[in-house]
């Protein structure tokens, strides 16, 4: 029941949305009749429809009579779907939601959470003024008041302990505008101690996959998995997490009959509706996969074309997956050789198929091994870069995409530029601040260029001696905006570290469990942020659309938004004339689309540069343009011809270049204007290794030069009929298409460049002249390379399986460990030591069930938000923890009994509700994240300022979680642990 | 005439409870009431299904039948109404209903329920007051059926799980995603609450 | 409503319910593979062959309104025809039947006088504390049987009359009425347990009245105690059913505590039966106890009777307290001139 864009089109709700808002508006029975249909997602246009008992309603209830009512459009906040949100607002009251069918993302549905937004803006329990804690008590403060001390507090840290003593931490809530200026903010100050949500999310993915075929990011898009034929969710659980992808997914695998194939340790939402359901132990996907690929590789039925023209260093997997025989499969991960043998077939043979994936790959200490191992998979079964197949990587919340993009990460300055010198210019030329001043910031260059320390690690980074910390001194203040604490592990030493802190602002619309969790007497500033919905600006899908907010209402109470507040603190820190040169500011109200416009003018490397404002409101605007499937609109259309929804990145060029954007990445079908592409040739044109060969009978060692450019393969409509290097302007000259290069490109080219110009390359050129002449070539400015199977610079080049730092199998630690110890991201990582002691003193024996954690549907993130919403709250009213019958058979616990939760570490412990169920096997236990406001029994309700406490409080699971970090990223996982559980 | 039903399509339902939020959301549902509710049966076991269910507005309703006061009754498109003015609190309608609709503010011990609270398929009250009128919506509710528009927990479910409209077109929806998908586990609760079953 | 088939086949599976009372059990309905392994899809759950296996669909549900976890329960729609169909038709025929059964009785047998005539002479046959017990109950007994019957035939018969508003006013203050004299009718209840549960224990008497078909067929005088065999069957009747409408309506009184669907559903079905049933009882009771016996209503008006009275229906009770008298050392019965 496919909707065919025809039918949608005449079916749209915009009509009757019309007559809702006017006053005593009739009845149009032919679109009520559709309405049915689209809610149903089909058309079946039958009979006649009559409405005779119900009268007609002679107003939208809630407005006064005669009070006009407005619709505005915004994006729901609470995950990466990015559904449209219709609000109905009459005198600056936010008085209804509508679903808005147009939008070919969500067509109208929401989650709960989309469905009770309203309730996050006219909530009682927002934090309604800048309040500070003077002896444990919260005092109401002005505006004024709160950024002059915070002000003075930072500047006396940074004057005694040095700007790296600040941690700022920013939000995956942001804006992109609000994420970019952020980041912008702690350059400025001088720190790359910079982070947000992304850490304890998908930055593993973002590295792992990045540095497989180019770019960290989801590759196709939750629409295009109708397309599927064999869906593969492995760790995710997206019918509660992105319930409304679940639209695509369902469909998808009803309309081809697909596969859809759930491998998780517990049985969710998702894998009810699964064809088949594997339950496996959490940790263990490497091993997982390698048994798939071993099946794969033993039968033939990898995709050889594929890996001959886009792949570099099967061999060596292939070798790596012959250790894992089935035997060997079944010995780690439990999964009988049938069931591997079954699912790999399928993956391989009923094409194009997807793997789809979110926490449950991410959050361990192998994380970035993990989803490298996926990639693999997707590579030796050909499935990258065509519909219906690829990574969808669900992120998680509405703009953890383009927060990542935007350079909240401690590793890159925006759009992934990295932190070495070349970035450091390259931004600065786009701020029009001069590079000296911009290091003089710095405490040295070094540290400039030295990644800033995790935001799972900021804690640490607060309580270890300042010898084990590789900047000049501990954090000493923390800045937060939109960032729970309760989200990330070892809760206990993380109170520890807020006590110790000598600053803590946080600014959020609620006070959230920063404000409670410890004895802090002084030095907290909560400062009342507004909501997305109360501002303008974009925000990135997981499919790397952009899609553009209006502001629905002004901001409640004395909130103020993100951008103002940025811009009131840089004044107060004294580079705020810098920092806006290029900003519009009036009377305090930065605006949102100047910022954009910035990024636009920086953004060449990720093609964030197409993306104006100005295009962005017309996709808004015509949102019912765009095809279900494709995400296309028309040629013809005169805003939006051609375009895809959202310009998903890369968008190449500048807006005027009018580039559709890139709905699958690396998909060689289509022509790069069209939004095709290769895989990004971002790791040098060869590699040189040196081999040992057999040469007349004796070994020798070789050097070999490995080509790292595609073979034989190339995008459509491509002059170049092979592969090619990223482009400079050097490589134009090569290829004597610099001479259609303007006048006007070439100039700035050289003022990018003067002394070489021909090294600016196509992310460096600020006039997008070497993207727009490379793409008219049918060339991705990007280059055109092979995937690397083999990524020689990250710890693990080829996913090694390694068990949990406490695992509940201590027999597989000898053969399966973890990394050894190592300084990383400026804190030391001994991971290897806690997993040893942890078997040595037999810790599995004492904490013998697993513990996992994730997502319920009706929260998100640290939860303050959606447990201060009452529609939400009601639906989840007490924290709780999963367990098989049989395990508490065992304990004698009873279904919605209290039972106190124990974890491996820290003598840590929660008393929450069980819930017997068999979602869970025996011996794991799993528990949301969500909650907050009780600490190891204790009611932390009292602490809130009066009134902005959440309705519902619980323990946080991350109080029970425990040491373990992912080497490349500094991950935490919270994923497995150990834990015991018994009736309180 | 347009007869108007609500069908929940399990094998679509994945419990994410938006069609309770879009009702309180919609209606300004108190806290303690749901009109709508998904349940899980078999949770955690092979053939889970999570099924949204509220008033299903039936044919020969139970509830209008057994109210000694006779306030609920089904208007001309099928949908069950109550005047909130005449109800009497005696929980009758909850006892006849199949389908655990009705709703009230309090608990009820000593008769003390108050007035019944059920799903108005978002068409407003069946009492006095002016279609929608602030008076109304304060009592019942929404009024979106009057403006052309059907219930927000259908129009915003997310896997379009929940059909609302006219039952000939809903069946037909559903029948079609059956034979087009190979399986289906029925319309849940149409043969307790219309005498009739969506034929595949 | 006609009782369709339909109807009754609903009828028999509601019966058939009632059985089942561990009902509330979770549903196993799904089929699992020959291999034993999950497949979720494949193992639809049909809801109509769930609905064939358990009377009622139940699942889990978060919010904390337990009675939420009922999915779907057809049996909604039996109690409907219990309620509607033959609670209505059967307690109409019950009670118009008794009401016409006793004015047939009136016109054959007419009022049963005294025989010997009055003498004059008065005993008393119940103390004022034993007529408070009994006006407590009696007053309470007709408050709430007029207060329920309005429940269930209040909106064919009075509705009409007196239109929708003012009908849903006075039941509403009939529902508060009918709740809370509840606990008067049960003061009275226990009360008259207590007082009046040894004269009402069987005897060998209570035999030969009931050979004497209790003087009714052989028209003489059959033998009895302080109370007759019929006064000793509608006690004891009085006393079940005054325990089984307490019990029920507290049940209903406060909903859903310790009880489910089923047992609010039961609790009524009980209530409303047993209390149908009652009210013809107390009918007949009040028929003997007025019109269709002379001297009979003294016995709770003043709670004085008259000598031949007590003599002609109650001669071993009588016999025994003028003895008991005697053994006093008390005057006999004095005339009462």
């Amino acid at each position: 029941m496919l909707i065919r864009k025809s039918d949608r089109r005449r079916g749209s709700a915009k009509p009757v949305l019309a007559e809702a808002n006017r006053p005593g508006g009739g009845l149009d029975r032919r679109t009520f009749l559709k309405r049915s249909g689209i809610a149903a997602g089909a058309l079946a246009a039958l009979g006649e429809l009559a409405l005779n008992g119900v009268r007609k309603a002679e107003a939208g209830p809630p407005a006064a009579p005669g009070a006009p009512v407005a619709t505005r459009k915004n994006i729901c906040t609470h995950c990466s779907v990015g559904c449209s949100v219709i609000a109905k607002v009459s005198n600056g009251v936010w008085i209804g939601q509508e679903p808005d069918y147009d939008s070919p993302i969500n067509r109208g549905s929401h989650c709960c959470k989309g469905a009770a937004v309203r309730d996050d803006v006219l909530s009682e329990r927002r934090l309604r003024y800048p309040v500070k804690l003077v002896n444990g008590q919260w005092m109401r403060i002005s505006w004024e008041t709160a950024i002059n001390e915070i002000g003075d507090k930072l500047m006396e840290i940074r004057q005694n302990a040095g700007p790296d003593s600040v941690y700022w931490l920013g939000s995956a809530k942001f804006t992109n505008e609000a994420a970019y200026l952020n980041r912008k903010l702690a350059a400025f100050w001088g720190t790359n101690n910079s982070d947000h949500q992304a850490r304890i999310c998908h930055s593993t993915t973002v590295t792992g996959v990045a540095n497989t075929w180019g770019y960290g990011a989801m590759t196709n898009s939750y629409n295009d998995i109708r397309n599927a034929r064999t869906i593969l969710l492995m760790g995710g659980n997206p019918a509660e997490a992105h319930p409304v992808s679940l639209q695509h997914i369902l469909e998808g695998k009803e309309l081809n009959r697909a596969n859809m194939i759930v491998v998780d340790p517990r049985m969710t939402r998702t894998a009810a509706h699964a064809t088949e359901y594997v339950r496996v132990r959490p940790g263990t996907h490497i091993a997982t996969i390698y048994g798939m690929l071993w099946h794969i590789f033993e039968n033939g039925w990898e995709d050889k074309e594929f890996l001959s023209q886009r792949v570099y260093g099967v061999d060596e997997i292939r070798k790596a997956a012959a250790k894992w025989n089935p035997k060997e499969v079944e010995r780690v991960t439990g999964l009988p050789e049938a069931q591997v043998k079954h699912i790999a077939e399928l993956f391989a043979k009923q094409k194009p198929a997807t793997l789809i994936w979110a926490m449950g790959q991410t959050q361990f200490t192998t994380g970035t091994a993990n989803v490298r191992a996926s990639c693999l998979l997707l590579l030796a079964t050909g499935n990258v870069g065509m519909p219906g197949a690829g990574a969808n990587i669900f992120r998680g919340h509405t703009n953890v995409q383009g927060a990542t993009d935007l350079g909240l990460d401690v590793t890159t300055l925006p759009l992934y530029y990295g932190l070495a010198e070349g970035a450091w210019r390259h931004w600065c030329r786009v701020w029009e601040v001069d590079y000296e001043w911009m290091k003089s910031r710095f405490p040295s260059k070094t540290l400039m260029e030295t990644p800033g320390i995790p935001s799972t690690r900021w804690f640490d980074a607060t309580l270890l001696p300042k010898d084990q910390i590789s900047q000049p001194n501990p954090v000493q203040a923390m800045f937060v905006m939109g960032h729970g604490v309760n989200t990330i592990t070892r809760m206990p030493e993380a109170v520890r570290g807020i006590e110790k802190l000598e600053l803590l602002v946080v600014c959020d619309p609620y006070p959230t469990a920063w404000s409670v969790l410890s004895e802090r007497k002084n030095g907290t500033y909560l400062l009342p942020a507004c909501t997305s919905f109360e501002m303008e600006g974009s925000r990135t899908a997981s499919n790397r659309s952009l899609q553009w907010g209006e502001k629905i209402v002004e901001p409640v109470f004395e909130s103020k938004n993100d951008y103002d507040l940025m811009y009131m603190l840089a004044r107060k820190l004294g580079f705020a004339e810098a920092m806006f040169k290029n900003i519009k500011v009036e009377y305090g109200a930065v605006s949102a689309e100047d910022i954009l416009r910035e990024i636009n003018r920086g953004g060449w490397s990720t093609g964030y540069c197409g993306q104006s404002p100005e295009r962005l409101k017309a996709h808004m605007r015509n949102q019912a343009k765009f095809d279900l499937v494709t995400l296309r609109a028309p040629k013809d259309d005169p805003e939006v011809g051609g375009d895809y929804y959202g310009l998903p990145w890369p968008c190449w060029g500048t807006p005027e270049f009018r580039h559709p954007g890139t709905p699958l990445l690396y998909n060689n079908n289509l022509s790069v204007k069209d939004g095709g592409g290769s895989f990004r040739a971002r790791f040098g044109v060869e590699r040189v290794v040196k081999r040992k060969v057999m040469e007349n009978g004796q070994e020798v060692e070789r050097e070999e030069h490995d080509n790292l450019l595609a073979e034989g393969s190339y995008s459509v409509g491509s002059d170049i009929k092979d592969g090619y290097p990223e482009f400079t302007l050097g490589v134009l000259k090569k290829l004597g298409w610099d001479k259609e290069l303007t006048p006007q490109e070439m100039e700035i080219i050289r003022r990018v460049n003067s002394a070489d110009p021909d090294k600016v390359s196509w992310s460096l050129d600020l006039s997008g002249g070497i993207q727009r002449v490379a793409i008219e070539h049918g060339c991705s400015p990007y280059g055109n390379g092979k995937a690397r199977m083999i990524a020689w610079n990250l710890p693990d080049p080829i996913p090694v399986y390694r068990e949990p730092i406490y695992t509940p199998r201590p027999d597989l630690v000898a053969d399966y460990p973890t990394l050894p110890d190592a300084k990383q991201f400026r804190v030391p990582n001994i991971g290897f030591s806690v997993q040893k002691s942890a078997v040595d003193r037999g810790i599995s024996k004492q904490f013998p069930l697993i513990l996992s954690s994730g997502r319920l549907v009706e929260y998100e993130g640290g939860g303050e938000e959606t447990r201060s919403n009452k529609w939400l709250a009601e639906l989840k009213q007490y924290m709780y923890v999963e367990i098989n019958p049989a395990d508490a058979a065992q304990r004698g616990i009873k279904d919605g009994g209290w039972v106190w939760v124990t974890g491996a570490e820290n003598s840590s412990r929660t008393r929450v509700k069980a819930m017997v169920t068999e979602r869970v096997g025996k011996g794991v236990a799993w528990m949301p994240f969500h909650f907050a406001g009780f600490f190891e029994g204790d009611d932390l309700r009292a602490k809130y300022p009066r009134g902005a406490d959440p309705i519902v409080l619980g323990e946080s699971v991350n109080t029970l979680t425990t040491y373990g970090y992912d080497p490349a990223t500094g991950m935490q996982e919270p994923k497995a642990t150990l834990c015991q559980i018994r009736a309180a | 005439m347009a007869r108007m039903k609500f069908l929940c399509d399990a094998d679509r339902c994945i419990d994410c409870n938006a069609c309770v939020t879009a009702c309180k959301n919609e209606n300004e549902v108190p806290w303690g009431i749901n009109r709508r509710r998904v349940v899980t049966i078999n949770d955690g076991k092979p053939g889970e299904r999570s099924v949204s269910m509220a008033c299903m507005h039936c044919t020969d309703p139970p509830c209008a039948s057994v109210c000694p006061v006779n306030c609920i009754f089904p208007t001309e498109d099928g949908v069950v109404l109550h005047n909130k003015d005449q109800c009497i609190g005696c929980g009758y309608c909850f006892y006849a209903c199949p389908f655990g609709a009705p709703q009230y503010p309090q608990v009820g011990n000593f008769g003390s329920r108050g007035k019944m609270d059920k799903c108005t398929y978002c068409a407003g009250g069946g009492g006095p007051e002016a279609p929608g009128s602030a008076a109304e919506f304060a009592k019942y509710g929404s009024n979106r059926f009057g403006d052309g528009k059907l219930p927000l927990c259908a129009e915003m479910c997310s896997t379009k799980s929940l059909l609302a409209g006219d039952g000939d077109i809903i069946a037909q929806i559903y029948g079609e995603r059956v034979r087009k998908r190979g399986y289906g586990s029925g319309a849940w609760g149409w043969t307790t609450a219309y005498h009739d079953d969506v034929e595949v | 409503m006609v009782m369709t088939f339909l109807a009754r086949f609903r009828l028999a599976t509601f019966v058939l319910a009632l059985l089942a009372i561990a009902a509330a059990a979770p549903v196993f309905a799904q089929k699992v593979n020959p291999d034993g392994a999950p497949n979720p899809t494949a193992s639809v759950t049909s809801q109509r062959e769930l609905l064939q296996q358990v009377p009622r669909i139940t699942g889990r549900i978060d919010i904390p309104d337990t009675k939420a976890s009922v999915l779907i329960q057809p049996a909604g729609r039996t109690w409907d025809y219990f309620h509607q169909v033959l609670l209505r038709r059967g307690g109409a025929i019950v009670i118009l039947g008794t009401v016409l059964l006793l004015a047939i009785g009136y016109l054959i047998l007419g009022r049963l006088r005294i025989s010997a005539g009055r003498s004059g002479q008065k005993v008393v046959r119940f103390k004022a504390f034993e007529r408070f017990a009994h006006w407590l109950t009696a007053a309470s007994f007709i408050i709430l049987g007029l207060t329920g019957l309005n429940i269930t035939f209040g909106k064919a018969a009075l509705l009409p009359i007196v239109g929708p508003d003012t009908f849903a006013a006075i039941s509403q203050v009939a529902k508060y009425v009918h709740n809370f004299t509840s606990f008067a009718f049960v003061a009275g209840l226990v009360l008259i347990t207590v007082i009046f549960f040894k004269d009402n224990l069987l005897e060998k008497v209570d035999i030969d009245w009931l050979k004497q078909g209790g003087g009714f067929i052989k028209n003489r005088h059959a033998p009895a105690g302080r109370f007759n065999f019929g006064e000793k069957i509608v006690f004891w009747l009085s006393i079940s059913a005054g325990i089984a409408v307490s019990a029920s309506g507290f049940l209903l009184l406060f909903p859903f505590y310790g009880t489910d669907i089923l047992g609010m559903q039961l609790a009524q079905m009980v209530h409303a039966v047993v209390a149908i049933l009652f009210v013809a009882l107390i009918l007949a009771h009040i028929y003997i106890g007025t019109v269709g016996m002379e001297g009979a209503f003294e016995a709770m008006g003043t709670g004085e009777v008259d000598l031949n009275w007590a003599k002609e229906h109650h001669d071993q009770w009588i016999a025994k307290k003028l003895a008991g008298e005697n053994g006093r050392g008390e005057p006999t019965a004095t005339p009462a001139e």
